[in-house]
């Protein structure tokens, strides 16, 4: 595909150049200039491996990633290898271990929860490999973090949970993740900082449902048995509460119970649930754009004659929430396939 | 020249090694070795740096924490049990370690013992409901894996957030989780160690017998006096107990407590075990093997993982693995016994010369007689199997029976009998030293000593083991015939290395040489082999000059002689070949000659056969052992040579009533006497030209004395 449409366009140059050339010949003598900054950073690029360890394969967060990945980083000849835990953080500590003794330029760390991988992300740069986190990121902090920010999505989230139930029950419920998750963790504490502002409002049940679907339908399940004039869910990522409002619409209370989550934006996973009802809110960090925001670090950094470890910054994502009045528009979610092409 | 081929081929060529190496339990290890071995090379050759000593000992550390896991695992399923909740406890010790680590504060060694007593103590409830209320062990690990999760998830929540904001700085604890000694990690050291102890507990120890044995048969082991129920709830507890020691390391290396900690790790382990070879059915294991699968799996995950294969088709993998390995043990343990004998008989190319048969009328040497026609009978139906007679100065009578006694008969009738000794096994030949104890081969046990106050001894059991062998030939498996030297030297002759006794028609179909002949010094009380690859040695004398034995090759058909002093020490020389029949004991004349007995007569169908070792070999893995063809033993005789091997006379029993197959004979103050080994009865006849005085033991110690 690229492939063709350069040799497209080198070819529609020549025979402009050739035009040109023919008409005026002897009055342009004059050359192009040499930008002498391309030449080092395709240098610095070529050949170079990133290693890519997400907590699992197979859901849309992390197909996206690697997906963007690849189209950006792969035509400067560079090689993007996946380690996938599966879900375990044992495996995913391994993964990293193996990545380090083969010397990557960059990892791309997915952290299953704060604290795991701390020591070897400190261990990877001192050793000289740039640590990109994405998403979840670890109690220690490397050269770059790509993400939502977790406290704002609880914020969000649980303020319009809050704003929906003013007038009727109070009564609300959390679903959390993984609980030494970063992305649970820390969301946890947005809540939190909402509910601190607002005493009337009571939570039934806060419960981990490891983001696991079937886990979040069967707690949500429960905590509806018991609460039938439940007026609101915070959920901590919509490819884990499917499960959430799953359960809502079994017992009939899709309108009534406010579900709000976050996640990737995906067309399947966001949209398409809001626009059906299942989400009233889910707030999307837009997948390709962190994909995008991670590979122009990488080949900041690969370009750089920069020292893992000598600078530490953060790319926080501008959240797009997604709501009925938006979840129509074509744009406002991304899509797996297509991204993958 | 086809002929000579095929000698060529079966005697350079070493058919009787496959069977001997499949039935050592050492193949079962070294088949999930070469598979580790074939992981490890594919793995290196399809990833640069695989086995690079920083990768080794990443992996190391890994290994040696579910390694931990696994010889906990091991060691139940050796006792013959399954713990599913490994993966539970593996999660709940996890969090116990660095709860009191990360929140109670306490000092690393005191968090090392408390979480391998708590590991224990959880161990100890599967090991109190499965060992002492004896529930299944798979519906109960299934069930306290549930409960130990469940209470893993409630403790997470609270906690999990102080223990994830916790950094631990202990040097201690560092150690533990990412520190070695000489680039070999902490815990990979602690494994060794643990592995060998354990090696030595399984092996060595009582404890670890026991283990095995209830494994094996949970009954027999009962029967014997094991503590059943106590060893399997110590089994259970020291499965946790080991399962808390990997899941302290894992702690020490991640500080994790994640929901997913030991999720599914269960099969992990199980896969390990079984893939090293502990069987499912219990009884069969060792720590090799569990470390073996559990190197296997990891290589395997994390080479997979590191060519960037998708999780879930790596669960697929060990999941695949786990039951293709389950089927070969379930296979293998099945058919073992089966295909070993049918790989492990292999016979031979043996080639005998033209056959001169005994028929009456063709003027042979052997011609049948009907001398033994007058035979008195001793002990008719009272005695069974007396495959050796012999008699001490005073005239009575010993020979040994199938029911593992040596019996004695009172002269003069010999109608009085008692049992003179119990041993066990079955005795053989027998012989007296000089100073009256009785010497007697007993196969399947060795060299025994009665002596004359009837107090049973062992002399020998066992020989040098020889270099090249795979079965391990130092026990004696068939003793079967003895003479005394002057210096008080035994030599005596051991059929059969590779079968037992009561295969020794198998040992004949094979006409290997697989038999040897073996010295026993009294004196020093050592043993050792002298000559090797015998055609099934069996009787033995010593002959009149005092520096040789003459011995019988049963299915050689011969008799050979073997220096064991003077000029020719250590030579053999053959004194009669191309017999035709196959030669047992060989004993002592009254008028300087020799008795042989013959137990058998060839035939020319197994001549033939003989020469062809492809067709007995396709008999012995078609055709049922009772269809085999088998060397007849239906009729056999007595006779005499002299010290030129010369046959002098011979004796036969043409009616085939009394003594159709004579394994030895006894010559006594006139008298021949006369056992066999399918028989049931003596045999006494009265000689006509003997010595009425002659006494075996007279001719043989007074004369040297």
């Amino acid at each position: 595909m690229t492939h063709s449409i350069t040799t497209r366009w080198v070819g529609r140059l020549v025979a402009l150049s050739a035009l040109v050339c023919a008409l005026a010949a002897p009055a342009f003598a004059q050359k192009g200039l040499d930008e002498p900054f391309q030449g080092p950073f395709k240098k610095a690029l070529a050949g170079k491996t990133v290693g890519y360890v997400p907590v699992a394969m197979n859901f849309d967060l992390t197909e996206g990633w690697f997906a963007v990945l690849k189209r950006e980083l792969e035509p400067y000849g560079m090689k993007v290898v996946v380690r996938d835990a599966n879900w375990s953080t044992n495996a995913g500590a391994q993964a990293i271990t193996t990545l380090i003794s083969e010397k990557p330029a960059v990892i791309v760390v997915h952290n299953p929860d704060v604290q795991t991988y701390a020591k070897l992300i400190q261990r990877a740069e001192k050793e000289g490999i740039f640590i990109i986190q994405i998403n979840m990121g670890s109690a220690f902090r490397s050269t770059a973090f790509v993400g939502a920010n977790w406290i704002e999505i609880g914020e969000r989230d649980t303020q319009a949970v809050v704003d929906f139930c003013k007038g009727k029950s109070n009564k609300i419920a959390v679903v959390q993740g993984a609980l030494s998750a970063a992305a649970s963790a820390y969301t946890l504490k947005g809540v939190e900082n909402v509910l601190a502002k607002n005493p009337d409002v009571k939570v039934v049940s806060s419960q981990a449902a490891d983001w696991d679907a079937a886990k979040a339908k069967a707690i949500t399940q429960t905590v509806l048995k018991q609460n039938p004039d439940l007026c609101g869910i915070v959920g901590f990522w919509d490819g884990m509460d499917i499960g959430t409002a799953a359960a809502v619409k079994e017992a009939g209370l899709t309108g009534k119970v406010f579900v709000a989550t976050s996640g990737g934006g995906e067309q399947k996973g966001a949209c398409d649930l809001v626009k059906s009802g299942a989400f009233d809110l889910d707030l999307s960090y837009d997948v390709p754009t962190q994909g995008a925001d991670m590979a122009a670090l990488v080949k900041w950094l690969v370009s750089s004659d920069m020292k893992p470890g000598t600078v530490k910054g953060s790319v926080y994502t501008t959240l797009i929430p997604v709501t009925k009045a938006n979840a129509g528009i074509d744009g406002t979610c991304w899509k797996l396939e297509r991204l993958k092409q | 020249m086809k002929e000579v081929v095929l000698r060529l081929r079966y005697r350079y060529w070493p058919d009787h090694l496959l069977g001997e190496i499949l039935s050592k339990r050492w193949t079962e290890t070294a088949i999930p070795v070469i598979v580790l071995l074939l992981v490890a090379f594919a793995f290196s050759e399809a990833i640069p740096g695989f086995l690079s000593p920083n990768s080794l000992a990443d992996t190391a550390r890994q290994a040696a924490e579910i390694g931990f896991v696994v010889l906990g695992m091991a060691l139940v399923i050796v006792v013959g049990g399954i713990d599913l909740s490994v993966g539970s406890m593996f999660a709940l010790t996890d969090f116990c370690a660095l709860f009191c680590l990360d929140v109670l504060n306490l000092p690393v060694p005191a968090v090392a013992v408390i979480t391998i007593v708590f590991g224990a103590l959880l161990g100890a409830v599967n090991g109190f409901l499965i060992g002492y209320l004896r529930l299944r062990a798979f519906i109960t690990t299934l069930i306290t894996l549930i409960i130990y999760r469940s209470a893993y998830d409630l403790l997470l929540f609270d906690y999990s957030n102080t223990i994830a904001a916790a950094f631990p700085d202990d040097a201690v604890w560092d150690f533990m989780g990412g520190g070695g000694v000489f680039g070999v990690p902490s815990v990979a050291l602690l494994y060794a160690m643990v592995a060998i102890f354990g090696h030595v507990f399984m092996t060595r120890l009582r404890p670890g017998w026991h283990i095995t044995a209830i494994g094996g048969s949970r009954r027999s082991a009962y029967n014997s006096g094991v503590a059943v129920r106590r060893t399997i709830a110590r089994c259970y507890a020291a499965s946790g107990a080991l399962t808390a020691v990997g899941a302290l390391f894992f702690a020490a290396r991640l500080s994790t407590v994640g929901g997913d900690v030991g999720v599914g790790l269960e099969v992990t382990v199980l896969t390990a075990a079984v893939l090293g070879g502990i069987s499912l059915g219990g009884g069969r294991g060792s720590v090799a093997r569990a470390l073996v699968g559990t190197l296997i799996v990891l290589l395997i995950t994390n080479g997979l993982t590191t060519l960037s294969v998708r999780g879930g088709v790596n669960r697929m993998v060990l999941a695949g693995i786990l039951l293709v390995a389950a089927t070969i043990d379930i296979r293998w343990l099945k058919n073992r016994t089966r295909i070993i004998a049918k790989v492990y008989v292999s016979p031979t190319f043996h080639h005998m010369p033209a056959l001169l048969g005994p028929r009456v009328g063709q003027g042979s040497r052997f011609e049948q007689n009907d001398k033994l026609k007058d035979v008195s009978l001793i002990g008719l139906g009272r005695i069974e199997a007396p495959e050796d007679v012999i008699l001490d100065r005073h005239d009575n009578l010993y020979a040994g029976s199938r029911h593992g006694d040596i019996i004695r008969f009172f002269p003069p009738d010999y109608e009085k009998m008692e049992v003179y000794a119990h041993i066990g096994g079955q005795p053989l030949g027998m012989a007296f030293d000089r100073d009256d104890n009785l010497y007697v081969c007993i196969g399947g046990m060795g060299l025994y000593r009665i002596t004359p106050d009837r107090r049973v001894e062992k002399a020998t059991d066992e020989t040098n083991r020889s270099l090249y062998s795979v079965n391990d030939d130092s026990r004696l498996r068939l003793a079967d015939d003895l003479d005394i030297a002057d210096d008080g030297r035994i030599f005596f002759s051991e059929a059969t290395v590779r079968y037992e006794m009561h295969e020794w028609p198998v040992d004949g179909l094979e006409a290997r040489g697989n038999g040897r002949i073996i010295c026993y010094d009294p004196a020093t009380k050592t043993t050792r082999t002298v000559l090797r690859g015998l055609k099934f040695p069996n009787g033995i004398c010593v002959s009149r000059n005092g520096q040789s034995i003459l011995f019988a090759e049963t299915w050689g058909c011969c008799i050979k002689r073997y220096w064991f002093e003077g000029p020719k020490k250590g030579r053999v020389e053959m004194l009669i070949d191309n017999l035709p029949g196959f030669p047992d004991n060989i004993n002592l004349s009254s008028d300087g000659n020799y008795w042989l007995a013959m137990v058998g007569m060839r035939s020319p169908a197994l001549d033939l056969a003989w020469r062809m070792p492809g067709f007995r070999r396709r008999m012995a893995k078609r055709v049922p052992l009772d269809e085999w063809l088998f060397p007849n033993i239906n009729t056999g005789c007595v006779l005499r040579f002299n010290e030129a091997g010369d046959i002098l006379e011979t004796y036969w029993d043409q009616a085939g009533v009394n003594h159709p197959m004579i394994t030895s004979m006894r010559e006594h103050k006139g008298y021949l006497y006369l056992g066999g080994i399918m028989n049931n009865r003596i045999g006494r006849l009265k000689l006509g030209k003997a010595d009425p005085d002659f006494v075996q033991y007279e001719t043989r110690w007074r004369k040297s004395a």
